[in-house]
């Protein structure tokens, strides 16, 4: 080959190259832009905003306060007169934290174990695709009415306590209007309605786990538990990794439980953190302050995501 | 040339005539809630269509317990609708400081039978909405409860304690009758403190609420009312529950009458009602209320300022005032005509104390324009439902709405 022949080549080479990567560009595209416009944007802007007090219409008037937003929401000044108590127990920030925080630290493990549950006895038994569709149905459904439904059965003469009063215990509180209990009914309706979900993602796991694996195990004498136990949990890590990034972010995110069923109340017992950025950027109409609040949530959820994705590698397979 | 000149001049002539329809059928629209279940909404819009020829009212309808939120949404997002009706006072007053609002040239502009619930709508001494309905509350009771238990109808000149009684009186657990019934609002529960204009809930001192948690208390124990935690949970409106025709006295908003009167007319109930004014605390006036006020306003974005202000100063003036007062509301302007066309209403009860309760001796703010209001709206209505839902006795309550509110501005 010439030199010119060469250069030829290449030349073709570098065009036919530089059109992959346009045609990747062009792919990838519409999502970028979608992502860009719906997500970085707002974010950035937030960022921004959060350093500001701005209380809605024309954009003059937003004024630059430094971290004053973040004082007031972090009540600063009291914290420093009395305590760290105080913000965990009286400032709004603090008590919405709390109320996630507990929300998050129930709800992942006890979706997970209930999912998980439903897939092993889903997995064989016969009829299996009926029940299939009937743990699924709750996911599919409208949040609004599962949230009313739900309303109904926790009422103080309602089903669930007639239930409880059968098993002799005494209980005859509104679930929803009790401060205690108030958390628990979001916990449950959000463990009975996205159980579901995740059962189909474990059973989908389930199918995938090696039957050599299975076979090996009972030569070797293995009963069901420890099957179980030693062969089919440490296949499944992967998923349960997946399940709980998901579901630790879904639950920070919590809102429309609560919006319906208690509306963060009684008084602050179900206040969380999205429910406060609501209030705060559309009751009270002071987004800089909102976008202080969701700062907090972000650097949280951030947080969460980089220590699970750090302790990934003991959740693979290999 | 002479067909293309004929051509152009019927095109000419058509365009003319085109936009001369369109100056004549003009469209004013006009944000509000509950457009199609609202008696006086409907009465206001035919009446002003019949006075105004070519002009066409179209209401954007927003669902009432989303409406500050959503129309607050909606002025951010640049919304040119015409004209925005007003909730609560408040959010006129936010609206304006974020220039929503247009200011009002009231130059002429007859407002004396606002009797000064306009001040409410004025920031600086500009004027930024017109009221047109006012609303004060009153007790609703059922007669034929009354007449079955053989008990004298209330009267005018009611205390607390003597309603009390009444409640426990006309309450008959067997036959499922309950004496008296509280919507899970603070308003119908503890609101009665305001009347008589002595106190405002932002003074930030809460013991006068005391007085009317313990007197809830004693009724919803002795079986008297429902409990807030169920009605809570049911979501039961009290609309629904008072049409249901077992509860003897409901304290609720004037607006109820127009509902009560629909559902007469369409069977929804077939009892006889008839309202009183709200019993009085010890030291206040008989007759004394508290209420709120529905206006008007302008969006600063219209572009038919002159047709909205048309609008907005008719829907408040006397004319309006009939309109609004035929179907039953109660509307902003006060005067004997307007008083006389409330009463004349067909379903408005007949008897002399419905007509006297029409005429308040006093109607206090239900909350006052404040610093940091919706704080303290927040905060009060936090405590409410926890003394409500007995989480806290109602000291332990208040006391923490003293403190809470007073942190807030420390």
């Amino acid at each position: 080959m010439s030199q010119a022949e060469v250069r030829k080549a290449r030349y073709r080479m570098g065009r036919l190259e530089r059109k992959n990567t346009l045609v990747a560009y062009s792919f990838l595209a519409p999502n970028f832009i979608g992502f860009a416009v719906f997500t970085l944007v707002p974010v950035i802007c937030a960022i921004l905003l959060s350093l500001f007090e701005w209380n809605g219409g024309d954009i003059s008037k937003l004024k630059f306060v430094g971290l004053d937003n973040y004082a007031t929401i972090f009540a600063t000044k009291k914290v420093a007169e009395k305590g760290i108590g105080y913000f965990f127990n009286r400032a709004d920030l603090g008590i919405a934290l709390k109320n996630t925080v507990y929300y998050t630290v129930v709800t992942v493990p006890l979706t997970i174990v209930c999912a998980l549950a439903l897939a092993l006895l889903l997995n064989k038994i016969k009829g299996a695709v009926f029940f299939r569709t009937v743990f699924f149905f709750p996911y599919v459904s409208s949040m609004v009415a599962i949230c009313v439904c739900w309303s109904f059965m926790l009422m103080k003469d309602g089903p669930v306590n007639q239930l409880i009063m059968a098993l002799g215990i005494d209980f005859n509180k509104s679930w929803t209007a009790d401060s205690t209990m108030a958390i628990w009914s979001i916990i449950l309706v959000s463990v009975w309605r996205n159980m579901g979900y995740y059962m189909v993602l474990y059973l989908a796991a389930l199918q995938g786990i090696p039957r050599e694996l299975m076979e090996a195990a009972t030569v070797d004498g293995a009963n069901k538990w420890q099957q179980f136990l030693h062969v089919t949990l440490p296949q499944l890590k992967p998923t349960t990794f997946f399940v709980s990034v998901m579901m630790v972010i879904s639950c920070f995110k919590i809102y429309d439980v609560v919006a319906i069923m208690t509306d963060g109340g009684p008084g602050r017992a179900t206040k969380m953190l999205v429910t406060y950025i609501y209030d705060e950027a559309f009751v009270k109409i002071r987004y800089g302050q909102a976008s202080a609040i969701s700062m907090v949530l972000l650097v949280i959820v951030l947080a969460v995501t980089i220590i699970q994705f750090g302790s990934e590698k003991k959740f693979s397979n290999d | 040339m002479k067909k293309l000149l004929a051509v152009l001049l019927a095109a000419m002539m058509l365009v003319m005539a085109i936009s001369a329809m369109a100056e004549a059928n003009q469209i004013l629209t006009v944000v509000t809630w509950d457009a199609t279940t609202t008696p006086y909404l409907i009465a206001q819009k035919e009446a002003f269509e019949a006075s105004h020829p070519g002009v066409t009212i179209e209401y954007v309808d927003v669902a009432s317990q989303d409406y500050a939120v959503k129309t607050t949404t909606m002025l951010e997002g640049g919304d040119t609708s015409d004209v925005y009706m007003i909730k609560e006072i408040d959010n006129l007053i936010n609206w304006q400081a974020q220039g929503f609002a247009a200011p009002l040239d009231t130059t002429g502009y007859d407002m004396s039978g606002f009797v000064g619930t306009e001040k409410n709508y004025a920031v600086d001494g500009v004027q930024y909405a017109i009221p047109f309905r006012s609303d004060f509350w009153v007790l609703f009771y059922n007669k034929d409860l009354f007449d079955a238990a053989g008990v004298a109808y209330p009267t005018n000149d009611m205390t607390w304690d003597q309603y009390a009684e009444l409640a426990r009186k006309l309450t008959d657990k067997e036959k499922g009758i309950y004496g008296t019934h509280y919507h899970t609002w603070l308003s119908a529960v503890v609101n009665w403190a305001v009347c008589g204009g002595q106190y405002t809930l932002a003074d930030g001192t809460y013991d006068n609420l005391l007085y009317f948690y313990k007197l809830y208390q004693d009724l919803e124990d002795a079986g008297a009312c429902m409990s807030y935690a169920d009605l809570k949970a049911a979501g039961l409106h009290y609309s629904a529950a008072f049409a249901n025709g077992n509860i003897a006295m409901l304290p609720m908003g004037y607006w109820y009458v127009s509902t009560l009167i629909g559902y007469n007319k369409d069977g929804t109930c077939s009892f006889n009602w008839g309202i009183t004014a709200v019993p009085h605390a010890d030291g206040v006036d008989a007759g004394s209320s508290f209420g709120n006020l529905t206006g008007a306003m302008i969006n600063a974005k219209s572009e038919k300022k002159d047709l909205a202000w048309e609008y907005i100063s008719w829907l408040g003036g006397p004319e309006g005032a009939k309109a609004t007062a035929s179907v039953g509301a109660r509307p902003a302007w006060v005067s004997e005509d307007v008083a006389g066309a409330m009463s004349s209403v067909e379903g408005f009860p007949a008897d002399e104390t419905s007509k006297g309760a029409l005429l308040p001796a006093g109607v206090a703010m239900e909350w006052p324009v404040a610093e940091k209001v919706s704080d303290i709206k927040t905060i009060v209505n936090e405590e409410h439902s926890l003394i409500m839902a007995r989480e806290v006795t109602p000291e332990e309550g208040i006391e923490e709405m003293n403190e809470r509110v007073k942190e807030l501005f420390e």
